[in-house]
Parts: structure tokens; C-alpha cells; sequence
């Protein structure tokens, strides 16, 4: 049994590897001939471009989403419940969305620039790389906020009340207690910052940054070049494999506790107060009122019956492949995490590769996957069932899509909450008798319910979000929230863009609110 | 829920009482499209299934489903694509009487495997206030020291900012191109950003006098009735620019062609005459601010009130042939 699944688990891994592969090994055998001007200047110049914007916004969102975790976690302060669940709604806005109500604000003819011209004699502009880290940075941050919650409000209070005892600062038990204890939550959430902002496309483009996956469209685009932008891809691709690996190297170096007591808060008062409440509400402020109360109000300007029409459709179609592709990625992401933990293998512990597919831009993803679906659609017509049984096109391929592009999304969770299982819980299993696969089911899979919850959602709201993808891989006549939502951007309808927009962020409010209860509710 | 349905939505071959349709895969996603596609769907009885996406993704689209692929007419809003579509194969020659007298020779393929349908125009908008409309009569003129730090212009991303760069080198050849690239970048008000609005906004705003941008979103912004957009409306003017030596303003066009393997090749022809007969043309031109192909056609009337364009004759399957070299011109020039 425990090999059946163990090779089921690699086949399953290998499918969703396939396209990245195809990607990868394209530049063996495409020709590129405009490498000779890309792989100079070109490439050097989007590389910078990539480091500096990934340097930019990880930092900033590590910073803004370990310190509000860190107030919500260990303060008590008027307005903290509320803070500790709209921290977590910037997830629902896709980056491309809120960069766009940003720069109505704060670009160089935004509204609000033109006010601060008029009333202070310089003018904001927001459209350029730190402008774009801190909008980005803005959005993402939960992915940090999330799991450094849940670590810090659970686990740390035996360390705690021992240091305490000892006299340390709140600032060294901070340091040298609660920061290495969370380090695997926040590098986690860091990784999935930097993946999110590596494969930015629409927020970049329209700030007029160059990163890898602008020059992989300008090479694609403009040069008329595929072949040069999958090797730019391939580039892109390694640096995410390196990011991989670090992130899991720092996590088999980190800290376990069997401590699952929730955390005592303290009161605050006085000008601490003052300070967590301010800071509090500016976060708020910048990182979900404003873009979302932007949206709000050119919806209402737009407001026009026969638009919610369309809409209801888009949203049924987005919630069918949502739903979907939650599933198989759940699935395939718990039969990965099971072989890694109960079976040596090393195709098992190979299987991060499958989560490569995360940080292509969709549209390369697609490539990869349009050109393996194409090839067995060729096959499939040599042999006479042509017409009948094609796959691009089909809603079924771009499920499959989909699921390449998100297992490393349903993964992390689970992963990171497998992690925090001591293994001494399946070695008490196992010396009892149980084998692998009940130990799994009986011991390891009850306490992973809020992981698992926590996965099929992000896969569910990464799904909404996702466009590059879908806008190419999908059947005739078929629209979900976010090609909605382009087909007004495309042309610069930004308002007209703010209802479909408007449509996406509630829909992903369910599965972001169920979110914030999953993280960081005390464990039993 | 159901299970995603396996196989094609679209008409299956075998099916002979088929309902009568035609796949489109297209570029453009106007309101207008819709409307026009709904009007054939009712003259002719031929239901139009669609897919729209960005072009180059739609080009890979396209390769990866080889001779499987089911679109029968594609779409495009870029001479240049279209060029590319005949180079990789994915379009047929059709032979169309109908479309050779409404369709200039000049905008389309001499081979016929694509038609140009309606045109956009590189225009100069202009702040009329500070700059007087002989200061902006040709494309040269932006890079004169009089308009240092005052030029507005979109990323070499831009479709159209290459398409224009290829024109000129076909006219002038690399280097001279090269030298009108480095003054654009010279006399830039700013790194460039945003879209086509963004720049016509932006002169509403001071922050520059003069913009490159297309026809269509002038014509979109000039009907446009909200405040926000009010400065910029009030200052602009608008001027049909020339390339020294030559009589015509550069445009490029939205156009299509019949897919190589396509299913249904009578009723994507069908579909192609439609879109560039005379009532089409004028939907094109009034709904969305193109300018019409067919001679004899009028353009949208806040177009025409900056006077009558005058198109670049080149053959626009040249840009096509030159839009790499553009994209490198642009990059050498340090053309962000």
C-alpha cells in the first residue's frame, strides 16, 4: 500500500512537473534567434530590475507583516479584533487591481496628487520601483501576517514566562525567543511574497518597471522571439528553484516546540497605545480601505444593470474551475506530503519540483502546458479521433493548468503544518502499531484540518485572481472574473474594470475571513 | 458540480445538421465587436464563438494546436501580428472580390492572406495653449531642443510606439531612426508610464506639452465626459503628423485573416466581408473611434475637427518585417 502511493505520488508529481520541464528544456531544442540582444544588456538590465523590486517588496512586507502580527498577537488594544481580521483582506485585491487605483490616487495625474500640487506645490507620483514595492508590498503582506500570527499566538508561552522570570526585555524576548520560534511561518510567507511579486506582470508593466517577466513579453511581444523568452523563463525559473531550496533548508534548521498554549496578551496604554492603535489604522488604511473604497466608488459611477448579468456568469464559471482545481491540488498535495514524510525516497523528497509551476508567469505555464497538450491532441489525431477528444481549449486542460500553477500554493500549508507535528507524535503511532498510511489519516490529518481548509481557499482565491492563464488557455465564450476585469484594463476602461474587480474581492472574502479564522486560533 | 466537459464546445465536424458558427480568435475587445458580431450572427444566421486574449499568447496558442486548432478567422490589431501570422503559417490566401474593392492594396497582404479593417493613427496631442500647431507638424519635430523635458510617450512596449520606429526605418533606414529615437529619449518629461490616457492626462496636468499617442484613445477621451478627465480635454489639441519628406501620417491597423486550418472557411470569409462593409465601417468608425479602411467611409467627427487624415502609404506588412529591428533601435536608444 505505502508503495502503490509512493509511486502514485510521484507519477502525480512528475504530471504537474511536465510542463515546467517542457519549459525549462525548451531552449535545448527551440531556436532563439534574438538571444545574441537578449541574453546581454537586455537580460542584465531585467535582472537588476527583478532584484531590486523583489529586494524592495519582501523586505517591506516582512516588516509590515511580522510587526502587525507581533501588536495583534501579544498586545490587547481598542479596535484589536478588528485590525486582526482586515490585515488579512488585502489578500482578495490581485496586485494589477490595486496598482491601478493606486496610480488614479497617487500617479502622476492621481487625484489625490493633484490635490497635494494645488494645496502644497509638489506633486506625489507613485508609477515608479519603490512606488511599486510599497504597492505591492501593500497587498501581499498578509502572506507574512498569516503565519507569523498564528506563530506567535501560540507556542511561546512556556519560553515566554520563563525569560520573563529571567528578566529579559520585551525587545530580546522578541529577538532571541519569538523570532526564531516563527522564523519557518515568516520565511514561508516570505517566499510566497517573493514568488507573488517574481511573477507579477500587469502591476509591473504598467509602472514602467523591467523585470524577468516583462522582458520575457518583450522578447515574446516585441521580438517576435519565443524561444528567447523561455530561456528568460528558464532564468526565472532557477531563481525560484534557489529560493526553494533556501526556504527549505532554513526550515529543516528550525526550531520545534511541543508548547501549543495560546499567548497571554498584555494590556498597553499611554503612548504605546497610541502608537500600535496609529500604526494600526494606517496599515488599514493604506492596505484595504483605500484601493477597496477607490473600487467601490467607480463601480457605483459605472453602476449599470445589464452588466451584473455578465457578471453572475463569470462568477459561476469562476468558482466551477476555482473549485476544481482546489480539489486535484489538495489532493496531489497531500499524497506528496505524506511519501515525503513516511517514504525515503528521493523521488518523494523531489517533489518540491512540482511546486516550480507557482512562480512562472501564467502565461508561460501555459505555453508549457498548450505545447504537451498540443503534441497528444497531434497524436491523438493520427490515430483517427480527431474532432472528438481535443484538449486545448477544454475546460479539463485548463483545471490541469491550473493545478500546476498552485500545488506549491495548497503545499505550503499543509507542508508548514506538517512541519509543526512532532515526528515523535508518528513514532508513538508507529510503535503502537499503525502503519504509515493510518498513523496518517488517524493521527497527522485531524490536527492538519485548518491547513487543509487553509489550502483548498488560497487555491480557490488564487484561481479568482489568476489571468495571464486563463485568458489563453480558456474554451469559446468563456469569462471569469478576471478576464472581466482585463477586457476593460486592456483598453484603459479602468472604471468600467472596478465592477468585475468589485465581483472578485467579495467573492474571495469568504475564503480570506475563513483564513484569518484558520491562523491563529489557539490549538487544542 | 459537474465535471468540466471533455472535448471541444465548439461544433464538432462530423455533426452535418449542425448549427452554422464561426471561431473567432481575436485581439480586440471592444463593445463594438460584440455589437458587430451580433449583427452578422442576425443577417447571416452564423453564430461567432470567440475567444479573446492577448496576441502573442493567442500566436502560441495557435502554434501549439497546429493543424487540430479550431479557429477559423483571427483577429488582430496590429499590422505587424498579422504579418507574423502569414510568416508562421496560420492564415490562407482567400481570394475575395468583395475585399479587394473594399480593402486598399496598401492595407493589406499582397498574397491576401490578411485584410486590414479599420486604422489607428500615431498622433501628436498637443497642449494648445503653450504650442503652436506648426511646432508639431511632423515626427521630427518632437526630438527640436524646444521641447526638452515637455515629451510625453508610452514604454517601447507600446505595439504601436514599435510599429511607428518600424516605419521610419523604412523610410530612412537604422541610423537615422536610431538618432530620432535618442531625441525622444532626450527631451522625455519622464521615465515612461502608464497607457495612452495616462499621456493625453498628464498634458491636463502641465507635466508635459506634447504626447504620442493613438487616434482612438483621443477619440475616447474627447468624448468622455467625466471631470477627472475635464483638464485634459480643455488643453488639448491634436495634430496628424508627417515624416519629413513624405505626405502621410503612420498608421497601422486591426485586421484579419482565414486560419489556416479552419473549419468553417466560408463562413469565416463571410464574416471578414462583413466586418468591411460599409455599415460596419461606419460602427467601426462612430461606436469605436477607429478610422474607417473603406474609402468613402467618414471618420467619427471629433476625429475629423483636427483635420483629415492622410495616410503613410507604406505597405504595412513592412512593419511587420521590422519590428524587431524597431525593438532594438528603441532599446540601443535607451527607449524604456
Amino acid at each position: 500500500m505505502t508503495r502503490t502511493l509512493s509511486i502514485l505520488a510521484a507519477i502525480a508529481a512528475l504530471l504537474l512537473c511536465l510542463p515546467i520541464i517542457a519549459v525549462v528544456a525548451a531552449p535545448f531544442y527551440n531556436a532563439a534567434p534574438q538571444w545574441d540582444y537578449v541574453g546581454g544588456a537586455f537580460l542584465w538590465q531585467h535582472l537588476t530590475g527583478t532584484f531590486l523590486l523583489l529586494a524592495g517588496t519582501v523586505t517591506l512586507a516582512t516588516v509590515l507583516g511580522v510587526g502587525s502580527a507581533w501588536c495583534i498577537a501579544m498586545f490587547d488594544f481598542p479596535g484589536r479584533r478588528f485590525f486582526s481580521w482586515v490585515f488579512v483582506l488585502p489578500l482578495a485585491l490581485p496586485t494589477y487591481i490595486s496598482a491601478l487605483a493606486y496610480a488614479g490616487l497617487l500617479g502622476p495625474t492621481g487625484t489625490w496628487s493633484v490635490l497635494v500640487d494645488d494645496l502644497f506645490g509638489f506633486r506625489p507620483d507613485i508609477m515608479n520601483l519603490p512606488g511599486l514595492c510599497i504597492v505591492l508590498a501593500l497587498v501581499l503582506f498578509p502572506y507574512v501576517y498569516l503565519p507569523a500570527r498564528a506563530a506567535f499566538s501560540a507556542g511561546l508561552t512556556d519560553a515566554f514566562d520563563a525569560s520573563r522570570t529571567l528578566g529579559a526585555s520585551p525587545m530580546r524576548r522578541f529577538v532571541a525567543i519569538a523570532l526564531p520560534l516563527a522564523r519557518p511561518a515568516i520565511v514561508g510567507g516570505a517566499v510566497l511574497v517573493s514568488m507573488e511579486s517574481l511573477n507579477d506582470y500587469g502591476a509591473v508593466k504598467h509602472y514602467g518597471a523591467t523585470t524577468l517577466t516583462t522582458g520575457i513579453f518583450r522578447a515574446w511581444g516585441g521580438l517576435y522571439d519565443q524561444g528567447s523568452a523561455m530561456r528568460l523563463a528558464s532564468v526565472l525559473l532557477v531563481l525560484v528553484a534557489t529560493l526553494l531550496i533556501t526556504e527549505r533548508l532554513l526550515r529543516r534548521k528550525g526550531l520545534r516546540t511541543a508548547d501549543h498554549r495560546p499567548m497571554r496578551r498584555t494590556p498597553i496604554a499611554g503612548s504605546v497605545r497610541a502608537t500600535v492603535v496609529v500604526g494600526c489604522s494606517l496599515l488599514f488604511l493604506f492596505s484595504g480601505a483605500l484601493p477597496i473604497g477607490a473600487l467601490v466608488c467607480d463601480a457605483v459611477s459605472v453602476a449599470d444593470p445589464e452588466l451584473f448579468s455578465d457578471l453572475g456568469v463569470a462568477t459561476m464559471n469562476t468558482l466551477h474551475v476555482g473549485a476544481w482545481a482546489a480539489g486535484i491540488t489538495l489532493v496531489i498535495a497531500l499524497l506528496l506530503a505524506w511519501s515525503e514524510r513516511f517514504t525515503k525516497r528521493n523521488v518523494a523528497r523531489s517533489a518540491w519540483l512540482a511546486r516550480l509551476g507557482y512562480v512562472g508567469p501564467g502565461a508561460v505555464i501555459a505555453v508549457g502546458v498548450m505545447s504537451l497538450a498540443g503534441g497528444l491532441d497531434a497524436r491523438l489525431a493520427t490515430m483517427g479521433i480527431s474532432g472528438r477528444l481535443l484538449l486545448i481549449g477544454t475546460l479539463p486542460l485548463l483545471v490541469y493548468a491550473f493545478s500546476v500553477r498552485f500545488l506549491a500554493v495548497a503545499a505550503q500549508p499543509i507542508n508548514a503544518g506538517l512541519a509543526q507535528q512532532s515526528i515523535a507524535l508518528d513514532e508513538a503511532a508507529r510503535t503502537l502499531g499503525a502503519s504509515p498510511l493510518r498513523t496518517f489519516f488517524s493521527v497527522n490529518l485531524p490536527l492538519l484540518r485548518p491547513a487543509l481548509i487553509a489550502a483548498v481557499l488560497l487555491v480557490v482565491l488564487e484561481v479568482m485572481k489568476e489571468l495571464p492563464l486563463t485568458l489563453i488557455m480558456r474554451p469559446f465564450d468563456f469569462d471569469t472574473l478576471s478576464t472581466a476585469v482585463h477586457s476593460h484594463t486592456r483598453i484603459e476602461q479602468v472604471r468600467e474594470a472596478a465592477l468585475p474587480a468589485l465581483a472578485i474581492v467579495l467573492c474571495a472574502l469568504l475564503p480570506v475571513l475563513a483564513l484569518d479564522r484558520l491562523h491563529g486560533r489557539p490549538r487544542q | 458540480m459537474l465535471l468540466p466537459a471533455c472535448g471541444p464546445q465548439p461544433q464538432r465536424v462530423e455533426d452535418v445538421p449542425a448549427p452554422q458558427v464561426v471561431n473567432v480568435y481575436s485581439h480586440r475587445h471592444y463593445d463594438v465587436d460584440k455589437k458587430l458580431f451580433a449583427d452578422f450572427e442576425q443577417t447571416t444566421g452564423i453564430a461567432v464563438q470567440l475567444i479573446d486574449a492577448d496576441d502573442d499568447q493567442l500566436l502560441s496558442r495557435l502554434a501549439a494546436e497546429g493543424a487540430n486548432s479550431q479557429a477559423d478567422v483571427i483577429l488582430t490589431s496590429d499590422a505587424g501580428r498579422l504579418g507574423l501570422c502569414k510568416q508562421a503559417g496560420f492564415l490562407q490566401p482567400v481570394r475575395s472580390p468583395v475585399l479587394d474593392a473594399n480593402v486598399p492594396a496598401h492595407l493589406r497582404d499582397v498574397d491576401h492572406n490578411w485584410y486590414g479593417l479599420s486604422m489607428r493613427a500615431r498622433v501628436i496631442a498637443y497642449d494648445k495653449n503653450k504650442v503652436d500647431p506648426k511646432e508639431v507638424a511632423t515626427y521630427e519635430a518632437l526630438t527640436a531642443q524646444r521641447f526638452k523635458g515637455k515629451l510625453l510617450v508610452r514604454s517601447s512596449e507600446n505595439t504601436y510606439n514599435q510599429s511607428l520606429v518600424a516605419a521610419m526605418i523604412a523610410h530612412f533606414g537604422r541610423e537615422k531612426t536610431l538618432g530620432w529615437c535618442k531625441g525622444i529619449v532626450a527631451n522625455m518629461a519622464r521615465d515612461p508610464k502608464g497607457g495612452d490616457t495616462d499621456q493625453m492626462l498628464a498634458i491636463g496636468e502641465g507635466l508635459g506639452e506634447v504626447a504620442l499617442v493613438n487616434s482612438y484613445y483621443i477619440g475616447k477621451l474627447l468624448t468622455d465626459t467625466t471631470t477627472a478627465k475635464q483638464k485634459a480635454r480643455d488643453a488639448m489639441a491634436v495634430s496628424y503628423p508627417v515624416m519629413n519628406g513624405f505626405s502621410g501620417t503612420h498608421v497601422n491597423v486591426s485586421g484579419a485573416g482565414v486560419a489556416r486550418h479552419a473549419k468553417n472557411k466560408e463562413n469565416a470569409i463571410k464574416l471578414i466581408e462583413f466586418l468591411s462593409s460599409d455599415a460596419a465601417q461606419r460602427v467601426f468608425a462612430e461606436g469605436n473611434m477607429e478610422f474607417p479602411v473603406k474609402p468613402g467611409v467618414a471618420a467619427a467627427p471629433t476625429l475629423q475637427a483636427f483635420g483629415t487624415l492622410v495616410q503613410d502609404s507604406l505597405a504595412l506588412a513592412k512593419l511587420g518585417e521590422l519590428n524587431v529591428e524597431a525593438m532594438k533601435v528603441m532599446g540601443e536608444a535607451g527607449w524604456k
